[in-house]
């Protein structure tokens, strides 16, 4: 069975609960980015951006490499599939627990 | 074989909120009995484990508590109703014995479809992100592999 840190989960869960994060992801996913284009991209300032990145990169959900002036932002080694993983498994069980209501009431229908 | 039905989907809106959404194929006023008398609610809420109703005071500042009786034990869930509006909406505070004093508040809204159809929306509200994460896990470390079990069984009954 899988083993999950819940405060780990926490965490990612919290840096992917803001919009500009999320999109931020996406961006990433579709190429590397700079702050700065990051920044033009969201139409944000360098300093809101670096926070949302700083968020991101904690939860290593992204990492950045800084180039001389530069520092380029990339999606990271962790991937959202464990949080997806586990939330697919609760869905299941509270599934489980609706058929059988579903069941019950159709029962006392009759 | 049963009509499909829409999948139940839990999000987290916000870090300290569950939301689960499930449709169910039964007339609302229906539901609400599924959620509010103790015969039905014995026969789906306790994940396929006995449940007993040690308490349910169906009425605002009325005490509910039900206890789960699995393979690892007994574990009881309990609160007060904040609000009790019949067909439609509940509110009341939720607390599991294995987080004693972390007390969430649960709003269950029935919405009629209008075809014999219900969709059940359950919003968690927690004080604190750990406490949220406390209460997502509280549903998986109640034998999980039994849950699932009957999860296969039920299947295999259809």
């Amino acid at each position: 069975m899988v083993q999950y840190s819940s405060a780990d989960i926490d965490a990612a869960f919290g840096a992917v609960a803001d919009p500009v994060r999320r999109g931020i992801l996406e961006r990433l996913g579709r190429a590397e980015a700079s702050i700065s284009e990051l920044a033009g991209f969201f139409r944000m300032t360098l300093t809101g951006i670096k926070k949302h990145v700083a968020v991101l990169e904690d939860v290593r959900l992204i990492t950045t490499r800084k180039t001389g002036r530069v520092r380029t932002c990339r999606l990271g080694p962790r991937r959202l599939e464990q949080e997806a993983e586990w939330i697919e498994k609760h869905q299941r069980l509270m599934d489980a627990s609706f058929d059988r209501l579903e069941a019950a009431l159709a029962r006392s229908k009759e | 074989m049963p009509e499909a039905t829409t999948r139940t989907k839990i999000t987290t809106p916000a870090e300290r909120e569950i939301r689960i959404e499930r449709v169910v194929k039964a007339p609302r006023e229906l539901v609400w009995r599924g959620y509010t008398e103790p015969a039905l609610i014995a026969q789906w809420w306790g994940r396929g484990h006995r449940l007993v109703i040690e308490r349910l005071e169906l009425e605002r500042g009325g005490h509910w508590r039900w206890v789960e009786h699995g393979p690892h034990g007994a574990y009881g869930f309990e609160g007060r109703y904040r609000e009790v509006t019949p067909p439609t909406r509940f509110v009341r505070s939720f607390e599991w014995d294995g987080m004693p004093a972390h007390v969430a508040i649960e709003t269950v809204t029935l919405e009629d479809l209008g075809d014999g159809r219900t969709r059940i929306v359950i919003l968690m509200q927690m004080h604190t992100p750990e406490e949220r994460d406390g209460f997502l896990q509280s549903g998986m470390q109640q034998g999980m592999d039994d849950a699932f079990a009957q999860l296969d069984e039920l299947v295999r009954k259809r």
